[in-house]
């Protein structure tokens, strides 16, 4: 937090700069400065904004004109359920596709379904976002009658709880695919190849030679081992879903953290920015406490290990 | 100038960004609608079948706060003057101010005093009534230099308010041509809920951004993370119009061009404001879309650092501005959606001259102005020098891609005249203090502007304000600083407007600003009735918004 303080001051401009008008005298910028409390020396800003976080206060932003804690409060939720539909897309989708390849490995199926993860994986987000939202506007996906943008329909209060969760579940559509599909192909990729090598190893001949029936030994003995090494990739790819969540809830107009900070930086809203750039980290380490934890209910080796 | 262009909130140096390859894709894939907009060609409706149903609104910024005193951008502006307040005054279609929220108002012969009448049934939206209070305390937090008022100029004229009575207040004012301008801009703020509150800590007041209290035809909801929600207010005064049509009004910001436009397509959003032409085609092939073009009062410009060599010589600068193809960038990028700009003045204002003609693209005579004034290619390299110096500078802009193809135009025609440019982009936070700051660390830098009906540009412009801020080229014309310091106090239009012609025409003329092009502002309609854009702003006519009950949501 302290590095991206000092960053953000070093960067030209200030919050100021976006009043920028030749009718605004200096002297009212100079104002400006003051009641926002630019005008003191970069220390005393910094130990005075150390002394507020450290209790839990992250100070005012000066472009949403509310407290901070209020504005994360509107919209880390939505950042960390747009993140974890879209971990589920990766993690689901591209398990059971590195699967099923790896149990037709070679055959025409893994063909074409290598050749497709292998295009998405280095499709952008942000352009496959604004695809999704070209083509279900133009009508050759209109038929799927899905939100373009935002996260709530207009008349949302006005719906049922069942039907409020899945005017949700239908704006969450397209930013998850704009978001999760490119890593999900990843995840295929590391999938069948882990699984083609546990599939080699001795104790699934065993478990072939003693007459289990082959989905049994596929789902239950090789895939387990096989997820071990993709289980890590959840700490990995979760700095890359919160750097992605800025661009997409951009093109989506997802009222998130991402959409926040990009914002905030543009309008050099120095304690919105260090204060969503503080939750990303630790939502980020959270991820890799939680890779930790899948790492211990898939492998019993570990839990055995914890309690010796 | 006054205000520099903000469609998306951040005065001329604003992004407007989605790569132009997935426009042209939009463009492609648009197929047209389905079905004329049924409210407009289907049987009248009688007036009491107007009322109800919702309109949602998108635009490129938020809605930043609904306090006046603390925030000039656009979106915030317009919500205040027609949505959520109604101001004391509204600009009339001649852009002359007339009692609104004030019954009327009476200023004395020597234009020294003003009286002014609240009406007796005008309400917060708490039920409290709107009274001299609130407006001593608008004026006295505008005026005071602790609240850091941004548009704190409005009332440069007005001296001193007291209270007569609970709904009339006597103001001493110095004379000046639009008194009201100011009070039709700034919304009044309630006594019964700042009053107590220091002018430096007026932002920060949660009257602003979490719970406003209004005056106007629509009152707060609710703010979401992904809207702001304003409903009809049944109390608004009937001199006034009474209960708007709209049941609820919503707000929703929505940055990427192609989603906005995308999003009035499939009928998420009834109005778009300020589009981009690369996303229209794929919007006028619908038939359910009505795509409106505004004369804004917004231009383009390059402005030259008259401390660097190469642009002292007003000679020099006209021989720069013929060399540019400004027509091109209208045909090109703005497909025809704007004018090559003559200056300052633009076709929104009341006193621009039909007649004016742009300084034509003649890179044969900028040749030889440039030769005139010592600038050749004496080194054969392909780039004129002066005293061993290369015609070879910076041009500064933002990141944004119409503003890039624009600098790319500028370079090609330079280098048409033997003039090497080199596009510089830089933040808009980075940008400004480099254009600014008192080193001025630019060349030339390419950026937009809003205007103001009331031209009062001296510190722009003026002699004496070299060195300050806002005085960024540097340029000094005595015969303008004295038309300037007429224009704020001439009463008679016919004067002013000569005065204001006088005051184009020197600049144009002395070229301090290359003048680039008028911008149309574009807005998308989808469904709504009664809609009606201008000048003054694309919320004017909200009150009078209505949706045919077949087409509500």
């Amino acid at each position: 937090m302290t590095l991206i303080f000092v960053i953000l001051h070093l960067a030209p401009g200030d919050p100021t700069s976006t009043y920028f008008s030749p009718r605004i005298p200096p002297e009212v910028l100079e104002q400006m400065r003051r009641n926002m409390g630019l005008d003191q020396p970069i220390h005393v800003q910094y130990v005075q904004w150390l002394r507020l976080s450290l209790s839990g206060d992250f100070g005012y932003s000066y472009s949403e004109f509310r407290p901070v804690t209020s504005v994360l409060a509107d919209h880390l939720p939505n950042t960390l359920l747009l993140g974890t539909v879209s971990l589920v897309l990766i993690f689901v989708v591209g398990c059971f596709i590195g699967a099923v390849q790896a149990v037709r490995k070679y055959s025409k199926l893994d063909s074409v379904l290598t050749f497709f993860a292998l295009l998405i994986y280095s499709v952008p987000g942000f352009w496959l976002g604004l695809m999704l939202v070209l083509l279900v506007s133009s009508g050759a996906l209109g038929w799927l009658n899905l939100p373009v943008s935002g996260m709530l329909d207009v008349n949302h209060e006005f719906m049922s709880p069942i039907g409020r969760m899945a005017d949700i579940a239908r704006h969450l559509v397209m930013p998850t695919i704009a978001l999760g599909l490119a890593s999900a192909a990843g995840v295929a990729r590391y999938m069948r190849g882990e699984l083609l090598e546990v599939i080699g190893q001795d104790y699934i001949r065993t478990a072939r030679a003693k007459g289990l029936r082959e989905s049994s030994v596929i789902w239950r003995h090789a895939l387990r081992n096989a997820l071990l090494p993709v289980i890590t990739l959840l700490g990995l790819y979760l700095p890359l879903l919160i750097g992605g969540t800025v661009v997409i809830e951009v093109v989506f107009a997802w009222p998130g953290m991402g959409r926040l900070l990009y914002d905030g930086i543009l309008a050099r809203d120095y304690p919105l920015v260090t204060a969503a750039s503080f939750l990303f980290a630790v939502i980020v380490l959270a991820g890799n406490l939680l890779a930790d934890l899948l790492y211990a209910a898939v492998d019993p080796r570990i839990r055995l290990g914890a309690r010796e | 100038m006054t205000n520099q262009r903000s469609s998306n909130s951040r005065p001329g140096f604003t992004t407007r960004g989605t790569p132009f390859f997935l426009i042209g894709l939009f463009a492609q894939l648009g197929c047209g609608g389905t079905d004329a907009g049924s409210a407009s060609n289907g049987p009248p409706v009688a007036e009491e079948d107007r009322y109800g149903g919702t309109v949602v609104v998108s635009g490129v910024s938020d809605i930043q706060t609904m306090n006046s005193l603390v925030t000039t951008d656009y979106t915030s502006d317009q919500h205040q003057a027609f949505v959520l307040f109604a101001p004391l005054a509204r600009l009339d279609e001649e852009f002359k101010a007339q009692p609104y929220l004030a019954r009327s108002w009476e200023i004395n012969a020597d234009t020294s005093q003003v009286i002014l009448h609240l009406r007796e049934d005008a309400a917060w939206h708490d039920g409290v009534p709107v009274t001299a209070n609130d407006v001593i305390l608008t004026f006295n937090l505008a005026k005071n230099p602790a609240t850091g008022f941004p548009n704190a100029s409005y009332f440069d004229f007005w001296d001193a308010a007291e209270v007569i009575d609970s709904l009339t207040v006597r103001f001493t004012i110095r004379s000046h041509n639009e008194p009201f301008f100011g009070w039709a801009r700034t919304a009044l703020v309630p006594a019964h809920i700042l009053s107590g509150t220091p002018p430096e800590e007026l932002a920060k007041h949660p009257f602003g951004s979490q719970s406003p209290v209004g005056n106007g035809p629509f009152r707060f909801v609710e703010r979401t993370s992904d809207a702001w929600v304003f409903e009809a207010n049944e109390d608004f005064p009937q001199d006034l119009g009474g209960r708007p049509y709209l049941d609820r009004l919503v707000y929703r910001q929505i940055e990427d061009h192609v989603t906005r436009a995308a999003e009035l397509r499939v009928g998420g959003i009834d109005l778009a404001v300020d589009l981009i032409p690369p996303v229209l085609s794929g919007l006028e092939s619908s038939a359910e879309v009505r795509v409106v073009d505004i004369d804004a009062p917004e231009y383009d410009f390059i402005a030259w650092n008259s401390k660097r060599p190469f642009f002292q010589d007003p000679q020099v600068r006209r021989a720069l501005t013929m060399a540019i193809d400004r027509g091109a960038m209208v045909r090109a990028l703005r497909s025809g959606h704007g004018s090559v700009a003559t200056g300052p003045l633009g076709p929104w204002h009341w006193a621009y001259d039909a007649t004016w003609s742009p300084l034509p693209v003649d890179p044969d005579s900028a040749r030889a102005l440039l030769d005139a004034a010592g600038w050749k290619d004496s080194d054969g390299d392909g780039i004129r020098d002066r005293d061993g110096q290369p015609f070879r500078f910076d041009l500064m802009i933002a990141p944004n891609p119409e503003r890039e193809d624009i600098a790319v135009i500028v370079q090609a025609g330079l280098a048409a005249v033997g003039i090497d440019v080199q596009i510089a982009i830089r933040e808009v936070a980075a940008m400004i203090p480099a254009v600014t700051g008192p080193e001025r660390r630019y060349d030339a830098v390419l950026v937009g502007n809003v205007s103001d009906m009331i031209v009062d540009e001296r510190d722009s412009w003026a002699c004496d304000q070299i060195g300050q801020p806002n005085q960024f080229t540097s340029y000094c014309n005595p015969s303008l600083d004295v038309v300037m310091d007429s224009i704020p106090i001439v009463q008679d239009r016919e004067v002013l407007g000569g005065l204001l012609r006088r005051f184009h025409e020197i600049i144009a003329a002395d070229q301090p600003y290359t003048f680039l092009f008028y911008l149309d502002r574009i807005n998308g309609v989808r469904g709504v009735q009664g809609v009606e854009f201008g000048v003054r702003g694309d919320w004017l006519s909200v009150h009078d918004w209505w949706v045919h009950p077949n087409d509500r949501r």
